[in-house]
């Protein structure tokens, strides 16, 4: 009884640690004020004031650094800014993933180990070192202009680096492989008869392919979308990076409310609001496993 | 009027259904099908049957589509189907694993292949009922692949295949993930949908009494070639081969040479014996290596010694009760293993024969098949 | 002032005779911005063992001055960012009983920094620099012909200037602080403005050649500068030195100038300071004294081609760093460069708002 009792609540205390916790102490300093101190926000929660100080401290939270979000449309914008970027780059990782996947799992068997780890390898080298090798390969002089400019298909260098496609491209790459395992994963699964059974009732291959291979995927490509959608929503260091000054993503500007500004309350404030409106995907993420999983068996 | 015997490939005006012609298909070094010719005909229940890796497999995917010949062609109709491709042609398969869509209702995979043809809404739901209905799922319409058992599974899937009302129906092992006891009832409920739709069905079998007991014709397979092609009652009594014989039901082989009088043959087959005798039409050379094929329910077992000209003494090694039959096996001096059978017609406490017995085996002349290889 | 981004702490554990009790020194600088040679040398001197760790931006420092408990005994913010953190309480004072070389330091540079750091009661100088203008000389030559304005304000904020350089790239840095003044000094208005009037004039005139900068960011302009990816950037005086630098050791073609604006430029200093909860700052006045030897000064700006505020260093500086007038300006140039004062709160959001504002048009 003890023991089940501590199985079970170990992923508990492992979630309130890492994820309630540090939530709770954002949601706090969203409340608070900014101040010139260390740190860098009022009020502080002191214990030794006893019960009373609890309640000075209390009545001292309020939600002004919300209502300030409301009043600047910076803010609304750099998140519909960043849901349109994590959208449309969710779309472009299906778009590239889906034939990747695809041809994985329809090439020969032995062949699929090695193009798994063609396709997790990337991850062995630092994620910055590789959105920095993009910088090289899309800059004025890099080696993309150089290659196009050789084979004399442009005549004057394409600006790609700091423009949104270089934040798609970014964002695409960085993500791709996210967007390929778990669709593999369930086309792999697929068994071949299904197509041949659409071929023999009368699909030509590209019907099958739309009739039975997509729907079958689906569970594949929505854990793959939200793979990808949810950390991209958030992304910072891609379009810091690789985008133009132009490009307004909320991650931005959350480091700009953090850094620049050192408005640790507005900063929480911007968090908290991103983080509920993560939790509608997170939660249509969850049902769509459970419901897999319940398939499944 | 009399009543004619279902027969079209005793008749040389019958056009066959389907024709291969010089088929053979290579895999890399490997000959699934080689240089194979054969003809099948309307309305037949056709069961392709051999050993796994003989080809049927092979043969069947190709009529379906799947696999194009190494060389040679197939004529469905009497049209060439080199360049057809499976969706166009007029046959449908019921696959081995029944290869239903899990993500659609039992309906909307019986409507798949209508819907594929464009046909209307109306025309769609008569024919899906119709097919519920011959295949007894009504019920069923609107479960997911995976809330029904194998039985139902597996009339889904003869559902879906025949809702086209194709010209040929291709059947692969359809029975194979059935139990015993399911499998036969089904075997019945397959022969009659397809004396009702009058389809021609082939199917593919590893299972020699399932395909005795659905088919109109057998083609026995080996290694990519036809061993032999007739009725089951043909393949049972006269098979043309040792491969045959000993593929379908029980058999005794005994192996010996040869020496022809007429239409009977002498057959010395061990030292200090007396040559056996068989009926035959065949003709062969002195001392030609040839085999006697036995069927163990032909053989008679005795105490006294019999008026035949094969009789063989020996003892009994082995008895298998079976309930309606039992069987024996009996050794003889030469170190032969015979199996005999015999119908248990009296009860079991006055059976006259028992282990370490000596008894006597006899047959006709005409009870052996006489076999050349 | 500023170096490469990629190295974000790269700690570099230098002695190889660190035994468990060996009295140590944290010492936390910008990276790229010392000669490594002299840290050996404070460890042989002092027996004290060094651990230097590398930062890339104030604001990386500032939170960590901020959220406390660095660990660090010696850090270094520019004066601006200086001054905020001792009003927020994060630096103690110097005990300059343990400072006998504040004998060399330079009071004409002592009184600037005295707008961040009265009387240097918390900090002292460690390099100071100008924000000005790096070009590709050839590139502005072949685009505005070779009367160029490359020692005026004008080269970068005249859109008419502007507008012919956009095809061989310009880059600003990403420092409001930075660029704000530069604006005001180009319109005739005070560099240290914090008003709202003042900054909506300069957001027009930054607005006005925005539609021309390939991009704002305070690091990539170095290599940018060096591979002839851009032709002008407004940075920070040692990095386009570096940037001439490594095209030259490239021998790419490029070739690369930095001019101080004759409108006046901004002056900045790296001021050396004790977190108020070092652990070690009797070590740190240590480490302060030795930078402040004259001979360790020099060492320190002939590796990084920054000025320091270390009188008797001049005698040992090389002749291209002290001869160098755009790392030794000349006294005419001098009374050109002003300080800024840093923002409160609510400056500091305008500002911030407004830069998003010329960044992103939003």
């Amino acid at each position: 009884m003890l023991r089940r009792l501590t199985l079970i609540l170990i992923p508990y205390l492992w979630l309130l640690a890492l994820f309630l916790v540090p939530f709770l102490i954002v949601v706090k300093i969203s409340l608070s004020d900014v101040a010139l101190a260390r740190p860098p926000y009022m009020p502080q929660l002191d214990l030794a004031a006893g019960l009373s100080g609890l309640k000075d401290f209390f009545s001292q939270l309020d939600l002004e650094n919300f209502w300030f979000l409301t009043s600047d449309d910076l803010y609304w914008k750099a998140y519909l800014s960043s849901l349109k970027i994590a959208a449309f780059s969710t779309l472009i990782t299906l778009l590239v993933g889906f034939p990747i996947s695809y041809a994985m799992a329809s090439a020969r068997s032995e062949w699929r180990p090695t193009l798994m780890m063609l396709v997790i390898l990337p991850f062995w080298t630092s994620f910055l070192i590789r959105v920095y090798s993009w910088m090289g390969i899309l800059s004025q002089n890099g080696l993309l202009n150089s290659f196009l400019l050789w084979t004399g298909l442009i005549h004057e260098p394409l600006t790609i680096l700091n423009t949104p496609t270089a934040v798609y491209i970014g964002i695409v790459y960085t993500y791709l492989p996210f967007m390929i395992l778990p669709i593999y994963a369930t086309l792999e699964k697929l068994d071949i008869s299904l197509l041949e059974a659409a071929e023999d009732l009368g699909c030509s291959r590209l019907t099958a392919f739309w009739l039975v291979t997509v729907p079958l995927s689906k569970p594949g490509i929505i854990a793959g979308c939200f793979l990808v959608f949810i950390p991209a929503l958030g992304e910072f260091v891609i379009p810091s990076l690789l985008g133009g000054s132009r490009t307004l993503m909320i991650g931005k500007v959350l480091w700009e409310e953090f850094f620049n500004n050192r408005d640790w309350p507005v900063a929480s404030a911007v968090a908290v609001v991103l983080l509920l409106i993560l939790i509608i995907p997170i939660i249509l993420f969850q049902r769509n496993e459970q419901k897999n999983r319940e398939a499944g068996q | 009027m009399p009543q004619t015997v279902f027969a079209p490939w005793e008749n040389p005006d019958e056009k066959p259904l389907i024709q291969f012609r010089n088929v053979t298909k290579r895999f890399g070094d490997f000959t699934a099908i080689d240089n194979l010719d054969l003809d099948i005909y309307t309305r037949e229940f056709f069961a392709l049957l051999g050993p796994s890796g003989c080809g049927k497999t092979t043969l069947m995917r190709m009529l379906a589509g799947f696999e194009t010949p190494s060389s040679g062609s197939i004529l469905i109709g009497g049209q060439d189907m080199a360049e057809i491709p499976p969706n166009r042609r007029p046959v449908n398969m019921m696959f081995q694993s029944y290869a239903l869509f899990p993500h659609l209702s039992v309906w909307d995979n019986i409507a798949f292949g209508l819907k594929r043809e464009g046909k209307d809404r109306g025309t769609i739901e008569t024919r899906v009922a119709d097919m519920m209905r011959l295949t007894r799922l009504e019920k069923f319409a609107r479960r997911k692949p995976h809330q029904l058992s194998g039985g139902q599974r597996q009339r889904v899937a003869l559902a879906r295949s025949l809702a086209k009302a194709p010209k040929l129906l291709l059947l692969d092992e359809p029975l194979g993930a059935l139990d015993k006891k399911l499998r036969e009832e089904t075997q019945f409920e397959l022969m009659d949908i397809q004396e009702k739709t009058g389809t021609t069905f082939v199917i593919v079998t590893h299972d020699q009494e399932e395909a005795m007991t659905v088919a109109s014709r057998v083609a026995v397979m080996d290694e990519g070639k036809l061993v032999q092609v007739a009725t089951p009652d043909r393949i049972y009594e006269t098979p043309n081969s040792v491969y045959v014989a000993d593929f379908i039901g029980d058999v005794n082989i005994i192996e010996g040479r040869a020496s022809q009088s007429g239409d009977r043959v002498l057959v010395s087959w061990a030292e200090g014996t007396t040559p056996l005798v068989a009926a035959t039409e065949k003709h062969l050379s002195k001392d030609q290596a040839c085999y006697l094929a036995i069927r163990p329910e032909k053989i008679t077992i005795s105490e006294t010694e019999p008026d035949t000209a094969n009789r063989l003494q020996g003892e009994i090694l082995d008895i298998g009760y079976l309930g309606n039959i039992s069987t024996y096996h009996v050794k003889l001096p030469t170190g032969h293993v015979i199996k005999a059978q015999s119908t248990n017609t009296r009860r079991i406490a006055r059976r006259s024969f028992t282990w370490e017995d000596k008894v006597w085996l006899s047959w006709t002349d005409t009870a052996a098949i006489l076999l050349e290889r | 002032m500023k170096r490469t981004m990629l190295s974000v702490t790269a700690a570099l554990a230098l002695s190889a005779t660190a035994a468990a009790a060996q009295e140590e020194v944290h010492v936390y600088n910008w990276s790229d911005y010392i000669d490594e040679s002299l840290l050996k040398k404070f460890e042989d001197e002092t027996g004290i063992k060094l651990v230097y760790d590398v930062f890339d931006s104030n604001e990386l420092l500032e939170t960590k001055m901020l959220a406390g408990g660095s660990g660090y005994d010696v850090v270094v913010p520019t004066g601006t960012f200086l001054q905020r953190q001792i009003a927020a309480g994060s630096f103690q004072k110097l005990d300059k009983s343990k400072l006998p070389n504040l004998k060399n330091m330079w009071d004409v540079i002592q009184k600037r920094t005295d707008t961040y750091d009265p009387n240097g009661d918390y900090s002292i100088n460690y390099m100071w620099g100008t924000t000005g203008i790096g070009i590709n000389v050839d590139k502005v030559k072949e685009a505005l012909g070779d009367d160029a304005p490359v020692n005026s304000l004008a080269l970068v904020f005249d859109p008419k200037n502007m507008e012919k350089l956009a095809s061989c790239g310009v880059m600003f840095l990403d420092a409001p602080t930075e660029m704000v003044p530069a604006a005001l000094t180009y319109l005739g208005l005070n560099p240290d403005a914090h008003d709202k009037d003042s900054l909506d004039k300069a957001e027009k005139a930054l607005e006005a050649v925005r539609p021309y900068i390939q991009k704002f960011n305070s690091s990539e302009y170095i290599n940018a500068l060096a591979n002839g990816d851009i032709c002008v950037a407004f940075g920070w005086s040692g990095d386009v030195l570096q940037a001439r630098d490594r095209a030259a050791e490239a021998d790419n073609g490029v070739k690369v100038e930095y001019n101080i604006p004759k409108e006046g430029a901004l002056m900045w200093f790296d001021q050396m300071a004790v977190p108020v909860d070092a652990p070690n700052p009797d070590g740190a006045m240590k480490f302060l004294n030795f930078i402040m030897d004259a001979h360790n000064a020099a060492a320190a700006s002939n590796y990084v081609y920054y000025a320091n505020g270390n009188k008797a260093s001049q005698q040992y500086l090389n002749d291209d760093v002290i001869g160098d007038p755009a790392i030794y300006p000349d006294q005419e140039t001098l009374d050109h460069l002003y300080t800024v004062t840093p923002f409160d709160a609510k400056d500091q959001r305008n500002l911030t708002r407004m830069w998003t504002k010329v960044k992103s048009g939003t």
